[in-house]
């Protein structure tokens, strides 16, 4: 068990005790209370029942007494519960389908790459054995403008790429949850690579006459895990306003950052990227709960920018021949896996059940007082979730979080699904994989979702979810023509 | 048995106190002050003077006569002086073809000054950091700008980081509400909020017209912020945000439309201007102030000003006088006006009835640093302090406009007396100068009246 995971018991310190001490703290009012009501009942049941039966006769129930216990009681108890943080949920969302005229099959993929790159074979014979490993499948979708040979990445052909997409998305979402543009309070829109003036947020302002009065926000640059960052970021918004509707937008806009030098390093997310997109709707409204799918239960991020390794591993810059593109270094992998172990130890003091806590604490405190050879007790992240979503980043990342947290294949089956049909749509990937969690019918209520993703800087964020209500299969989405193909299994390599 | 009761009263008095005492606490922290402030500077060898904008604009093999008188015509009279900065690549003769290397420099140059400056002088290390909002609208880069900086800094790993982008040029307060909310859900927090403009890939090389406008206009620089809303530091601030209002008018497709990035007839992006842009801003600019003025005016101002309005409505016979003004000086005492362009700043000094001590922070700012984009303000307000104009308890008004169409404003409280030079300490004592008329006004004045047919470009 230890040889597996060395990282993450090398360096866990008493982060954990400290927190058992801010729990302490923090329900101190709850603790005192136990025992005094203890006390008061033990008193009262010694008295008898005899006993009792005088007391009660003689207690002097005043009216005014009566209604000032009373209205204090009620009164404590609205403040209590007006003072809790509010409470987030997902109503719905809604994940992009591109058209059937925008696939790129292997075939189809790998002539335009010979005719684009007929200077270099060696780079087509990269991007083919590339393409023969990722896990992506036969029906994934680029953006018209890199069909053409060589391909046209123009401003407004990467506008026409936002427009279909944002739009396509938001269309969809706004029907399913019936709701009224002019009831959006906030508008987040997340894309890497594609930042026009005005924002992506303006332009959906615009398109929907949204309200003068709205708080919106375009982030962009922040990876694949920007769809996380912006969540956390409408977190923080809807616990500042009350009775308020968010809708957030995931996407990558792949028509500007078509790699088109020879770079090996550079051609890899060319292969990888693919056109996708999500919207959600997340409110605090009371009323919501009733048909909410979701409650936000945490949101936790990790910024490994302070190391730099870690920090060039996703890099933007230009090759000699002066073509930007994306630069993937080759330790990916075990920055990853560093990172992933940060957000781990912080993020499972709040999951983990309180029996694995216990036992960690339990065997750290044992090993630093009494004995350091006891073995280290991993905590067993399956006990804590029903569902994993990991970014759908290759495949390579998915075989290496599955051996990590030690899942098994159906864990992980609605990320590779999703890679193979959808190839890495970057920041929406998660919500095509929870779409087809939720299409194959496995999602009930009370089931708790792991929602991991990774992005340059190098970040690792993740959320955590809440079922809230049972979700019946067949849904509406992006699954629903091709539920019942899946799952395919997805051999080490297609032979092309 | 009396204490039973006792103590059953006690407990949900005692619960109702600490929930209370919860509530006060949580409001305290809510609080969103800034540190300090440091704007950039760049060096001296950036420096560029309306000649060299000549030869810049004689460069371009694109640009004819027409073009050519349009924009020296706009460079003279725009109320830019001779020391403005421009972009390193520009002195190297690369502005038609920047690389996205220049770009990044540029911003690296920028962060390097400016925020190791700022930590320093704040004595606040970069490992206390809490949040890093950047605002650059041009340029989006893998991993973003704020990355560069926790990287660069060596920030923990528990910092929020968000980096906006395509928000033009009121993004600077568009950050500060991020870190506003932020502020309010969580205690005890240093936040960061970097803000600038990304030049050197963005220079246009073609020649339609509503396009070159934008390089004679915009400028570097760049401004950092320290922000925190620790009770503790309440009294060493320099300001205390009172209430931000945004207004967004992306809803109307004229106002969208008239300040947006496309391509023109020649493919070759650039920064489109419309000609009802003006009149765009003057609408938002309206929306935004019909909600911020009853925040942050005394009550008989509007009371007045609501009395006047209905009057004016009912007596039919309008005399033909001005139409009721809203005086905001009764509730604000220095204005902070984003610096884009000399319309701009006279538009609104007329719009508020605003005299020309008010509006000299923004028009000095205009000569000396041009048009920064979103830190513009900063500037403005560094121009303020630098003469001495802020004393406790002063109200200062910030309001911008942007791309979208945005307009958004805020009030800030000044907390205690200030007087630091910064960046306008080697220039402050030359200004207000006796005239801002451009010096080469006589030099190239003669190009209004030059023929196309017999125009021969200068030696």
């Amino acid at each position: 068990m230890a040889q597996i995971l060395p990282l993450f018991t090398s360096s866990v310190k008493l982060k954990y005790v400290k927190l058992g001490y801010q729990y302490l703290v923090n329900h101190i009012l709850t603790f005192l209370l136990i025992p005094i009501m203890l006390a008061t009942a033990l008193k009262i049941l010694r008295l008898g029942p005899v006993e009792i039966l005088n007391v009660l006769k003689s207690l002097r129930f005043d009216l005014v007494q009566i209604l000032c216990s009373s209205f204090l009681v009620i009164f404590v108890a609205t403040v209590y519960f007006m003072s809790k943080p509010r409470c987030i949920y997902l109503v719905d969302y809604a994940c992009y389908k591109a058209p059937v005229t925008c696939r790129v099959p292997f075939a189809t993929f790998m002539e335009h790459s010979r005719l684009n790159l007929k200077d270099n074979p060696k780079s087509v014979d990269f991007q083919m054995r590339i393409l023969e490993r990722s896990g992506l499948g036969e029906e994934t979708c680029l953006p018209p403008a890199i069909h053409y040979i060589p391909p046209s990445p123009t401003m407004e052909a990467a506008r026409g790429e936002a427009e279909d997409v944002i739009f396509g998305v938001i269309d969809s979402l706004l029907q399913k949850t019936n709701l009224n543009p002019k009831d959006i309070d906030i508008l987040i829109v997340n894309c890497s690579l594609f930042s026009p003036t005005p924002s992506l947020s303006a332009m959906v302002v615009n398109k929907y006459k949204l309200r003068s009065n709205i708080k919106s926000y375009n982030l962009s640059g922040m990876g694949c895990s920007a769809g996380l960052i912006s969540i956390d970021l409408a977190r923080d918004l809807l616990q500042v306003h009350p009775n308020s509707n968010a809708v957030v937008v995931s996407t990558e806009i792949i028509t500007p950052n078509y790699y088109q030098g020879k770079e090996r390093a550079m051609l890899l997310p060319n292969c990888l990227f693919r056109m996708g997109g999500a919207a959600m709707l997340l409110s605090n409204k009371r009323r919501e709960r009733r048909r909410a799918k979701y409650r936000l239960v945490h949101v936790v991020r990790t910024h490994k920018g302070g190391d730099d390794k870690a920090y060039r591993c996703v890099y933007e810059e230009e090759d000699p021949q002066g073509k930007v593109g994306i630069n993937l270094s080759k330790d990916l992998m075990v920055i990853a896996a560093d990172a992933l172990k940060s957000n781990i130890t912080t993020i499972g003091p709040l999951v983990l059940p309180a029996s694995e806590q216990l036992l960690f604490l339990f065997t750290l405190i044992g090993r630093k007082i009494f004995n350091p050879k006891w073995k280290p007790y991993i905590p067993d992240f399956k006990q804590a979730f029903e569902h994993f979503c990991i970014h759908a980043g290759g495949r390579a990342v998915i075989d290496e979080l599955q051996k990590n947290l030690q899942l098994s294949a159906e864990h992980v089956e609605a990320s590779r699904m999703a890679l193979h049909r959808f190839g890495n749509t970057s920041s929406s990937s998660l919500w095509y994989e929870l779409s087809y969690i939720e299409a194959k019918g496995r999602m009930k209520k009370g089931d708790r979702v792991w929602q991991i993703a990774f992005g340059s800087g190098f970040k690792c964020n993740s959320a955590v979810w809440k079922c809230n209500r049972s979700i019946k299969a067949p849904t509406d989405g992006p699954w629903q023509d091709c539920i019942d193909r899946y799952p395919v299994h997805i051999p080490e390599i297609v032979k092309l | 048995m009396d204490h039973y009761f006792m103590i059953l009263y006690s407990l949900p008095l005692l619960s109702l106190l600490y929930i209370i005492y919860k509530i006060v606490d949580q409001r305290r922290h809510q609080g969103c002050y800034i540190l300090d402030y440091q704007c950039f500077k760049p060096g001296d060898d950036r420096k560029l003077s309306t000649e060299f904008s000549g030869e810049i604009i004689k460069r371009n093999k694109n640009l004819g006569l027409n073009e050519y008188k349009f924009l020296l015509k706009a460079v003279v009279s725009s109320g830019i002086g001779e020391q403005t900065y421009a972009p390193r690549m520009v002195f190297a003769g690369r502005e038609e073809n920047p690389t996205y290397e220049d770009g990044i420099f540029e911003m690296d140059e920028f962060f390097n000054d400016c925020i190791g400056k700022l930590l320093s002088r704040a004595k606040v290390s970069a490992s206390e950091i809490d949040v890093v909002v950047v605002n650059v609208s041009m340029l989006a880069s893998i991993p973003s700008l704020a990355s560069r900086i926790v990287n660069h800094y060596k920030m923990r790993e528990d910092v929020k980081t968000y980096n906006l982008t395509g928000m033009g040029c009121s993004a600077s307060l568009i950050s500060i509400n991020v870190v506003q909310n932020i502020f309010k859900s969580h205690k005890d927090m240093y936040a960061l909020v970097v803000t600038s403009e990304s030049l050197s890939p963005n220079w246009y090389s073609g020649n339609d017209k509503s396009m070159i406008l934008a390089n004679c206009l915009f400028r570097s620089g760049g401004c950092a912020m320290l922000l925190s809303n620790k009770v503790e530091l309440r009294k060493k601030a320099m300001f205390k945000l009172k209430c931000l209002v945004r207004t967004h008018h992306g809803a109307r497709d004229e106002s969208y439309g008239c300040c947006i990035q496309k391509e023109d007839e020649q493919g070759r992006v650039g920064f489109h201007l419309d000609k009802v842009l003006p009149k765009a801003a003057t609408r938002s600019f309206v929306d935004n102030l019909k909600e911020i003025a009853p925040k942050i005016l005394p009550v008989r101002e509007i009371l007045r000003f609501a009395l006047v309005s209905t009057l004016r409505k009912t007596l039919q016979r309008a005399k033909g006088g001005a139409r009721p003004v809203i005086n905001l000086k009764s509730g604000v005492d220095h204005f902070c006006l984003h610096t884009g362009g000399k319309a701009v700043i006279d538009g609104i000094g007329q719009n508020l009835n605003l005299s020309e001590y008010d509006l000299e922070p923004a028009r000095m700012t205009l000569h000396r640093f041009g048009n920064t984009s979103a830190s513009s303000l900063w500037y403005v307000l560094g121009y303020m302090e630098a003469k001495k104009r802020l004393k406790k308890g002063d109200k200062v008004f910030m309001i911008s406009f942007g791309a979208g169409f945005k307009c958004n404003s805020c009030l800030w409280e000044v907390v205690r007396d200030l007087g630091d030079g910064n960046v306008w300490e080697d220039c402050i004592d030359s200004y207000p100068p006796e005239t801002l008329v451009n010096p080469f006004l006589e030099k190239y004045g003669w190009i209004q009246s030059e023929d196309i047919s017999t125009f021969k470009f200068p030696e």
